[in-house]
């Protein structure tokens, strides 16, 4: 599933990263690689998703959390 | 050797600014990277009798080709021309802000860490051993807080141990992370060391396995064509950046393994955070900000303001004064009408530059802009902008060269100089206190609907001005959305904020005053005439009036309009002096300097003026060129000429446009 169907509170960890090489460098470099948790601390429509992981707090653009694949996890 | 530089490489928002405005001080310079529209900071400053260069490279998450800001930076420090590179991270983000160090790893030159914003990971409960991280990588590592007096004498300390040493990163443990993907290996064997100067040949590989293009291109021409046929086909059996980036973050938690304890809190939203990222109240709380921030401006730059009033005063005792010795009446004019009018000019807007920046940087510095970047990003991204570009919009209605000022915490040129485009088209506050006062007096309650008018047309003129600058601006591929952190909020370093804001004031007074002191010029010479009545700019105003009434415009209100683009305030004061008669050139000087409109202006207008002419002009003197000082922070802040001018020829153009319609609509209905 991609990030952005993750509820608001819910847990996942990354599972993969597709697009392309543009893409997939600005989201490694901002933390998010295969096998990070990640906590979804905000998730409304028409605004930014905001994630949790490593330390830090993310604001992503929804149509960029497309080619972020999570799997859910329990927290 | 009495001198060496240092660059400052870090991500955004991890301190990289403040540290170099704190060492820098009024030292400091601000240009553009040869041939491209980057900024350049750099400054100066000394200890211990030895001098320091200190060039702040431009931030970004990483050192990959996806920017000319990061191929900027990894060139400049590749080419040995820093002695040591400070490598900065954010303390309370360890993990994520190490990927600069690590994506670092493989470039020859000296370097140290320095973990900044120690006070903020300290009071998330987070202790860092420096000393054990500093063991691992084989460089200076420093615990670092810009707002604590006592963190300087560390970093001078380390500064000097690195260079003297010439500490490298060892690269040991990470090379072995990258050993084990697939592929790895037999790129690393095809590319020697020594093949591009300066990175090395894990380096290489590793950007040439995450698909990057100028490494490719570089590796290309440095190797024969067969071996780099080999290198590519190698390159595209691995996973890439996914792969390459997994290895950077388990080589980050090996190097901080055992080194950080935290007391690992669950993170959660502050109040104020709460609040700007509500679906209902987050933009209604991000434009009072912004409106608070724009009255607090006005503070710090009252002082200025007044200095800049009571130059104007200075304009009867100079005249007596040339008179007393004889000077010639010219001499007088020029003394007054331009140098004198243009100073005063000049120091109201410093005064405003000032207040804006202070203000404004404050913002940003603690962490307010990036959750207005964050509210405004779906919005301001259907323009190709980001969301901080909402700010300067909003300050326009009070001051285009506040606005203006006030892009320049956005970090990309184009999107920069687009939102200072858009800018330009919001109605300023003496566009304002003109457009109620005419409407009133020819369209009584109308007024209201022309205000209307003008607000749907400032919206049109911002999305249509965005589509016809967007795509020379905003390259297609820099209209991503939004991937970026929001920083925990932090205390501001009120010493290097000050020191900042004034090096920026300083810089504008002299860049401004040219600009101001040349239009200034052109105006009054277009304007001037010996006889007290003429001047190029009436005669032409007279000879062109046909073509000018076809935009509505007798040449009385086509003058003011020009004037309009001088500064709006003169408007009214030149239309008042011509229609009583008054010359051109007179009225032009007298009206700029503040002088108030004829009482009897209600009569005069509605005698004179037809209701269809009244709304050509108030169009037309609207979306003008906002005034001269906005030209020249437009100047400033663009740093190019070439598009401060297409930015003018465009206004002009529009408002003309603008002003044919509304008169021949205006024909339509009375």
């Amino acid at each position: 599933m991609s990030l952005s169907e993750v509820k608001e509170s819910g847990e996942a960890v990354v599972s993969s990263i597709e697009g392309d090489t543009r893409f997939v460098s600005r989201i490694t470099s901002i933390g998010l690689t295969p096998g990070c948790r990640v906590s979804v601390i905000k998730n409304d429509k028409n605004r930014p998703m905001l994630v949790y992981s490593r330390d830090t707090m993310i604001a992503l653009n929804r149509k960029e959390c497309e080619g972020v694949r999570v799997e859910e996890v329990s927290a | 050797m009495n001198s060496a530089t240092i660059a400052l490489l870090g991500q955004p928002n991890s301190g990289k600014s403040t540290l170099f405005n704190a060492l820098t001080g009024l030292r400091q310079h601000v240009g553009n990277w040869p041939g491209k529209t980057v900024e350049k900071k750099e400054g100066s400053f000394f200890h211990k009798g030895k001098e320091y260069l200190v060039a702040d490279l431009p931030g970004s998450y990483s050192l990959s080709a996806n920017s000319d800001e990061e191929v900027i930076t990894r060139d400049f420090i590749a080419s040995g021309k820093a002695d040591v590179v400070c490598i900065l991270a954010d303390s309370s983000q360890l993990q994520r802000s190490l990927f600069m160090l690590a994506d670092y790893a493989g470039i020859d030159v000296p370097c140290f860490l320095l973990l900044n914003m120690a006070d903020v990971a300290k009071d998330q409960g987070k202790q860092i051993d420096a000393k054990a991280i500093s063991q691992k990588l084989g460089i200076p590592v420093i615990p670092f807080s810009a707002t604590d007096v006592k963190s300087y004498d560390g970093f001078y300390k380390t500064l000097e141990e690195a260079i003297k040493k010439g500490s490298k990163l060892d690269v040991d443990s990470l090379k072995k992370q990258y050993d084990g993907i697939k592929g790895y290996q037999e790129i690393l064997s095809l590319i020697p060391e020594n093949t591009v100067p300066g990175y090395s040949s894990m380096w290489l590989a590793v950007k040439l396995m995450e698909n990057d293009k100028v490494v490719c291109e570089k590796l290309k021409s440095a190797l024969d064509s067969e071996t780099y046929k080999k290198l590519i086909s190698a390159a595209k059996e691995t996973q890439g950046a996914v792969a390459t980036g997994g290895c950077k973050f388990a080589w980050i938690d090996d190097v901080l393994s055992g080194a950080v304890n935290s007391s690992g809190k669950k993170v959660s939203l502050s109040k104020l955070d709460k609040i700007y990222t509500s679906r209902i109240w987050g933009k209604p709380a991000v434009i009072l900000t912004v409106l608070l921030g724009l009255i607090g401006s006005f503070i710090p730059a009252i002082p200025l303001m007044i200095v800049g009033s009571l130059i104007l005063m200075l304009k009867v005792p100079v005249a007596s004064a040339l008179a007393a010795v004889g000077a010639p009446e010219v001499l007088t004019l020029v003394i007054n009408d331009i140098i004198i009018q243009s100073f005063s000019y000049i120091f109201k807007m410093l005064g405003f530059v000032f207040g804006v920046t202070l203000v404004f940087g404050l913002l940003e510095e603690v962490g307010v802009m990036a959750r207005i970047s964050y509210v405004f990003d779906n919005t301001m991204g259907k323009l190709g902008l980001q969301g901080k570009s909402v700010m300067p919009f909003l300050i326009s209605f009070g001051c285009t060269m506040g606005g203006a000022a006030g892009a320049r915490v956005i970090d990309n040129w184009g999107q920069k100089v687009l939102t200072i485009a858009l800018a330009w088209a919001v109605p300023c506050g003496a566009a304002w206190a003109t457009i109620p006062m005419l409407s009133t007096i020819f369209f009584g309650p109308g007024a209201v609907g022309v205000i209307v008018a003008i607000l749907l047309t400032m919206l049109v003129h911002m999305w249509i001005t965005a589509k016809v600058f967007g795509g020379h601006l905003v390259k297609k591929e820099d209209r991503y959305g939004m991937i970026m952190e929001l920083p925990p909020y932090h205390k501001p370093k009120w010493g290097a904020l000050f020191r900042y804001v004034f090096g920026r004031t300083k810089e504008t007074f002299f860049r401004v005053a040219k600009v101001v002191l040349l239009v200034c010029s052109i105006f009054w010479l277009l304007s001037y005439s010996p006889s007290g009545n003429g001047g190029i700019l009436y005669a032409i105003g007279v000879a062109i009036e046909p073509v000018t009434k076809i935009f509505g415009m007798p040449w009385q209100l086509f003058l003011s309009y020009i004037a309009s683009a001088v500064g709006k305030e003169g408007a009214i004061g030149v239309i008042s002096a011509l229609y009583n008669g008054g010359s051109y050139s007179a009225a032009f000087t007298e009206a700029m300097s503040g002088a108030a409109a004829a009482t009897n202006l209600n009569e005069i207008l509605l005698a004179n003026v037809s209701r269809p002419e009244a709304l050509a002009f108030i169009f037309a003197m609207t979306f003008n060129m906002p005034c001269v000082v906005a030209l020249a922070a437009t100047y400033q802040e663009t740093h190019s000429a070439k598009w401060t001018g297409l930015i003018v020829l465009y206004y002009t153009a529009i408002s003309l446009l603008l002003a044919f319609l509304a008169y021949h609509i205006g024909m339509l209905i009375w």
